[in-house]
This record gives structure tokens, C-alpha cells and sequence, in this order.
């Protein structure tokens, strides 16, 4: 039967699509992607569970609330790493055509994310962990998650040295997005006594990965995606990278002072982190321009560009409204002193993590785990139906996180009341929560089937 | 540059009896349903300067002998043991100590009371 069916989907492959040099590292991407969309998988199924225990009084569950939480934001940040990890590999070669320094470098440091990875799932499930936010896993993993970014940055600064004089903005960006995620990571290894250094430094993750490293990651892929595609010419996609990328970086940087406000720091970072915050936003500016400049290209796209397209704008839109509006909003002091560890910042948290990394990471895994076959009509409808429900289901799950959070904002924070009782009055809203997450979840599942199909029809053909 | 050594002036050291109450703390993964400054949880209380509110008997009692959490009716409030209990409270008094620049905003109001 299974030989059958491998025989049936080879019948499909695109040969003109298939003539493209391939290169070892492309191959060796596909296991980072196909991991990472498994991952994602699992995260909605976990995740459903946790919104349902939220609104349902004594709900048995195998593993408690907090340990569930924990496993859904170490997913939440472990998948678009492991993504990340291929997608660079495979739009390195893609830009500079060439083989990455060491593919077995590669692959090993496969086996080490992986194994960490998983490492750091099921120690929580045991419930076993270091109880910081985001960071929930013990450190002696982390430094194991370190390793595999060391083994990544080495093999691609190696990489563009072999050619000095070839590197190109897309991959110089990628690599020095996939250094910061090393560095940025290194100091959670150590354990702090100080709640407050314990708090800034885990911000160099929350914050700085998302907001800085994986923008230079995504503005990369998403630059050599078009590059490669031939949907836009490379001087009009190259002039910008650069400028793009110095902006994320200093803006990134001193932005995370809008984490800093209220943990026992001076004031300086309520005047810093507002007005740096600020220039965050303009990269994203030229982002949306870039792609739009690839968009209005005329060029015949087939269905597999298409879906790719599809994931990507999704990604720019949550960039630009959930991710860029909704976060300077929060920005203002006078505003977060209201709003901050309400039901908001969960909103804005989904918009922007999946919302914008994790659509960017997906677009990036579908596209490199499609390579060299062509979705037929019903694949192709099945996977917009997957990014409508997937874009629904955050909508509505994020409307609902917001209009909560205001109206926790209002009584708990404006009027004072307690605690509990507002707790009380936002049950209707969690409900709508989860509605909005069994969508999600939907999408997910339908988004990863397609995707594995995709990946089954051109698995033989490597 | 400068911005990041002046804030690394922190109120160090840490009493002995408060860091041994931030490790009870995090292997029991409080952060999960509560916030210390604001972030973690979304399902109970902020506990930044729950010490000004209640004494710390009431809080290790409460720890020790948790109530059932409405609205759940068997669901009870994770327990700790009398010591881990101690100084965990411990901890709470020395997070309350840590200067939040107003935040959270109705925290003046609450004291008064
Ligand atoms: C892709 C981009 C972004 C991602 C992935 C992202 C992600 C997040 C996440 C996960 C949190 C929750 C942190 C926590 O639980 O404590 C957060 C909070 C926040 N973000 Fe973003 N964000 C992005 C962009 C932005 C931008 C561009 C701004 C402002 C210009 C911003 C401003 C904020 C603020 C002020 C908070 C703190 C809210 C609070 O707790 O009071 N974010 N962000
Ligand atoms: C089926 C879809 C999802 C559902 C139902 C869901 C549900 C939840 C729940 C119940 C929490 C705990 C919040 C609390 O303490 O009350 C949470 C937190 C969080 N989730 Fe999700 N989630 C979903 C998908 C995702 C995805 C895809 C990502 C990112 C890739 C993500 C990232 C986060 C983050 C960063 C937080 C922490 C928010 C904060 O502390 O501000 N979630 N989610
Ligand atoms: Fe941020």
C-alpha cells in the first residue's frame, strides 16, 4: 500500500520545476522544517487543551495548568528556531549557489537541537523545570539549544569566507541573525539570584529574538525568496537590506527597554525604550515595501508560489497591525502602566509571535519542503482553506485576548477591583478564546497535512 | 552602553532566605498562573507587593492548607510544605522591597486602606 501510494504521488512531480542545482544543505533543511511544522502541530493541540481547562471548573488533565503553559511557550519558541535553522540553511545555497562549508556539521547539529529540544518538552512534562517565563525548561538544556547555534554560526560564517568576495546582503543578514540568536542565548544558561537581573536578561530572548535576531532571519529569507523566484530584480531588493537591517538591530536593541519599565530599573528606559521603539517600527515599513515591489511583479507564479505568498502576506499583515501598531500603543508609558500583565499583552503576544515570526517561518517550510513539486488544484485550495482558518482562528482568539484585557485593564487596573471578581467577568471572552483556538487548531492541522504531503511527494525524489 | 552599567546597580545581595524562596518559587512554576512585575500568568493576582496586603502568617497558611480555588469546586490551590512555604513568603516581602516606579497603578489606594 505504501509503495503504491509513493509510486502515485512520483507521478505528480513537476520535472521543469525539479532542474534547479540541488545542494546537500537544501536536502538536509528539509528534516529542520519538517520538524519545526510538527512541532507547531503538536502546539495548537496543547494549546486547546490549555484554553478549554481555562473556562471548564476542575477539568482532569494529565499534565496541570502550569506545566502545560510552560510546554506551550517553550514550543512557542522552539519551533520557529528549529524552522529558522533550515530555512537559513536552504536560502544560503539558494543565494549564494553554492554548498554550505560542512553539510555533517549540519546534520549533527540537527540531532543536538532536536535532541534538547525534546529534552526540554518532556522534562516539563514530568513536571520538572526552572519556573521562568518563556524559559521554562532547566538551564543544562538551553546550554545544549547554545551548542547547536554555536555549530550554526560556525558553519556559516565558514560558509561566506570560503568566497569572501561573493557574500550577499541575504545571506551576510541571515548569518549575523543566526549569531545574535547564540549570543542573546548564552547568558540564560546561568542561574541569577536577582529577580531583577533574572527578569532583563530573559527579555534578551523574549524580546531581542523575536524583535531583532529572527527580523534579520525573516528579512533575509524573505529577500532571497524573491531574489530566487525571480519575483523581483536583485539591485531593487539589495539597495534596502542593508539600511533595513542596521535599523532592526539598533532598534531592537535599546527597544527592549519597553520590557524594562516597572522591574526595578531607573526611569531612563521609560524615556529610552518609548522613543527607541520607534524606530523598530521603520524596518517593518520597508519590509511591507519590499514585498509589495515583489507582488506587483507580473511573472507567471505557479500554485506552489502562490501558497507561499499567501503564508508570507499573512505574516506581513499581523507584522504591520498586530505586531508593529498594537505593540507601540502598548509602547506608551501612561498606556502600559494600565495595560501592562493584563489580557493584552497576551493578544498582542499571539499576533505578533505567530502572527508575524510564525506565518513567516511556515511560508519558508512550505516553500522548502514543496521543492520540486507542483500542489495539484485540490492541494492548492486545501492549503488557502488552511491559511483562512488559521487567520481566522487568530483574529478571533486575539479579539477576544483584547477586548478581555481592556476590560481587565478598566476594573482591575483604572477602578481598582479585585482580583478575582474581574477574573470572574472575562469567563465569557476566555470561552470565545478557545473557540477562536479549536479554528486555529483546524488550520493547523489541515496546513501540516498538506504540508507533509507535500513533503511525502518529493521525499523519493531526493 | 553607559544606560546598561548604570542599571546593572541593582539591590544586591539577595537576603539568603529570599533566594532560597525564588528557587521554591520556580521549580514550582508560580509564574504560570501569577505575575511578579507584571509578567507571567494571566490566571491570578499580580503578587509584586501582595505583602503589603495580607500578613505573612496568613500567606504560609494559605500555602500550607490551600483552599479549594473557585470556581472550581475539588481544584485545590497547589500546596507547599511549612519550610518551602517560609521562604517563599520570604522572597515576596524582599520583591515588594524593589522599587516599580508606580507600577501597578492603584498600588498607593491599596496601602492607604
Ligand atoms: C514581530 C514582532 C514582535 C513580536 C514577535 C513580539 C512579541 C511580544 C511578546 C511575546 C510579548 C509578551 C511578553 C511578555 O509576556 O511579557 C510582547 C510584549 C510587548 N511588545 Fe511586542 N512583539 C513584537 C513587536 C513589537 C513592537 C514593534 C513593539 C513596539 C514598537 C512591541 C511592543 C511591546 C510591548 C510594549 C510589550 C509589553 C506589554 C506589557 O507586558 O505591558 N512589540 N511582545
Ligand atoms: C490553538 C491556538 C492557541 C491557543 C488556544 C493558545 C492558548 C494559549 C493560552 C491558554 C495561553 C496561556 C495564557 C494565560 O496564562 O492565560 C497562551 C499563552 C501564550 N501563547 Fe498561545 N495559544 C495558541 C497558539 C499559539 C501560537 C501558535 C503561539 C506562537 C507561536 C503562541 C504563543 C503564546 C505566547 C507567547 C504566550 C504567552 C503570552 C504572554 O505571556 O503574554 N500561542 N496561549
Ligand atoms: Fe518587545
Amino acid at each position: 500500500m505504501k509503495l503504491f501510494k509513493r509510486f502515485f504521488f512520483r507521478g505528480k512531480i513537476d520535472k521543469s520545476s525539479a532542474r534547479k542545482k540541488q545542494f546537500i544543505a537544501q536536502k538536509i533543511s528539509r528534516r529542520y522544517c519538517f520538524s519545526a511544522v510538527s512541532l507547531f502541530a503538536l502546539q495548537s493541540v496543547v494549546a486547546s487543551l490549555g484554553a478549554l481547562e481555562l473556562v471548564i471548573p476542575d477539568l482532569p488533565s494529565p499534565i496541570p495548568f502550569e506545566y502545560g503553559r510552560a510546554i506551550h511557550l517553550a514550543l512557542a519558541v522552539l519551533w520557529p528556531l528549529i524552522g529558522t535553522m533550515g530555512m537559513v540553511y536552504f536560502f544560503t545555497t539558494a543565494e549564494l549557489n553554492r554548498e554550505i562549508y560542512s553539510p555533517r556539521l549540519a546534520r549533527w547539529q540537527y540531532w543536538v537541537v532536536m535532541f534538547f529540544s525534546l529534552g526540554i518538552f518532556s522534562t516539563l512534562a514530568l513536571r520538572i523545570g526552572n519556573g521562568r517565563e518563556y524559559l521554562e525548561g532547566i538551564p543544562i538544556l538551553y546550554v545544549g539549544i547554545c551548542i547547536s547555534l554555536i555549530l550554526a554560526s560556525y558553519n556559516l560564517v565558514r560558509t561566506l569566507m570560503t568566497d569572501k568576495r561573493n557574500i550577499t546582503p541575504a545571506a551576510a543578514t541571515m548569518t549575523v541573525g543566526v549569531i545574535f540568536l547564540m549570543l542573546l542565548l548564552l547568558p540564560n544558561t546561568i542561574t541569577f539570584s536577582n529577580p531583577i537581573t533574572d527578569e532583563a536578561t530573559k527579555f534578551w530572548v523574549v524580546h531581542l529574538w523575536e524583535e531583532m535576531a529572527f527580523e534579520l532571519t525573516s528579512a533575509g529569507f524573505i529577500a532571497t525568496y524573491f531574489i530566487v523566484s525571480g519575483l523581483a530584480p536583485r539591485t531593487e531588493v539589495e539597495k534596502w537590506l542593508y539600511l533595513e537591517a542596521v535599523l532592526a538591530v539598533v532598534g531592537g536593541l535599546y527597544g527592549t527597554g519597553h520590557h524594562y519599565y516597572w522591574i526595578g530599573f531607573p526611569a531612563v528606559w521609560l524615556v529610552l525604550g518609548s522613543l527607541v521603539s520607534l524606530v523598530e517600527v521603520i524596518p517593518v515599513g520597508m519590509l511591507v515595501r519590499m514585498t509589495y515591489k515583489g507582488l506587483k511583479s507580473t511573472k507567471i507564479r505557479s500554485n506552489r508560489e502562490k501558497l507561499t505568498l499567501w503564508l508570507l502576506l499573512s505574516s506581513v499583515f499581523h507584522h504591520i497591525t498586530g505586531a508593529s501598531l498594537l505593540g507601540l500603543f502598548l509602547t506608551v508609558p501612561w498606556i502600559n502602566l494600565y495595560t501592562h500583565g493584563t489580557y493584552i499583552t497576551s493578544g498582542h503576544a499571539h499576533l505578533a509571535l505567530f502572527g508575524s515570526l510564525g506565518f513567516a517561518v511556515l511560508a519558508g517550510c512550505y516553500y522548502i519542503l514543496s521543492q520540486g513539486s507542483e500542489p495539484t488544484l485540490k492541494g492548492y485550495k486545501g492549503g488557502v482553506l488552511a491559511v483562512i482558518l488559521l487567520n481566522s482562528g487568530l483574529i478571533i482568539m486575539s479579539s477576544a485576548l483584547l477586548v478581555a484585557g481592556f476590560m481587565e485593564t478598566y476594573f482591575w487596573r483604572v477602578l481598582g477591583m479585585d482580583f478575582m471578581q474581574v477574573r470572574f467577568i472575562l469567563n465569557p471572552y476566555l470561552s470565545i478564546r478557545a473557540l477562536g483556538g479549536a479554528i486555529f487548531t483546524l488550520g493547523d492541522l489541515l496546513l501540516s497535512w498538506r504540508i507533509f504531503k507535500a513533503w511525502q511527494a518529493t521525499r523519493s525524489y531526493r | 552602553m553607559a544606560i546598561t552599567l548604570i542599571s546593572s546597580r541593582l539591590p544586591s545581595p539577595v537576603p539568603e532566605q529570599a533566594e532560597a524562596g525564588k528557587s521554591v518559587w520556580q521549580r514550582n512554576n508560580c509564574v504560570s498562573c501569577h505575575t511578579l512585575f507584571g509578567h507571567g500568568g494571566y490566571e491570578a493576582d499580580d503578587l509584586t507587593h501582595i505583602t503589603a496586603q495580607e500578613t505573612s502568617e496568613y500567606l504560609v497558611n494559605y500555602l500550607v492548607q490551600p483552599p479549594v480555588m473557585r470556581p472550581n469546586k475539588y481544584t485545590r490551590h497547589p500546596a507547599l510544605n511549612e519550610a518551602d512555604a517560609e521562604n517563599l513568603v520570604n522572597y515576596l516581602e524582599f520583591v515588594h522591597t524593589i522599587p516599580t516606579l508606580g507600577w501597578p497603578p492603584q498600588q498607593e489606594e491599596v496601602e492607604e486602606n
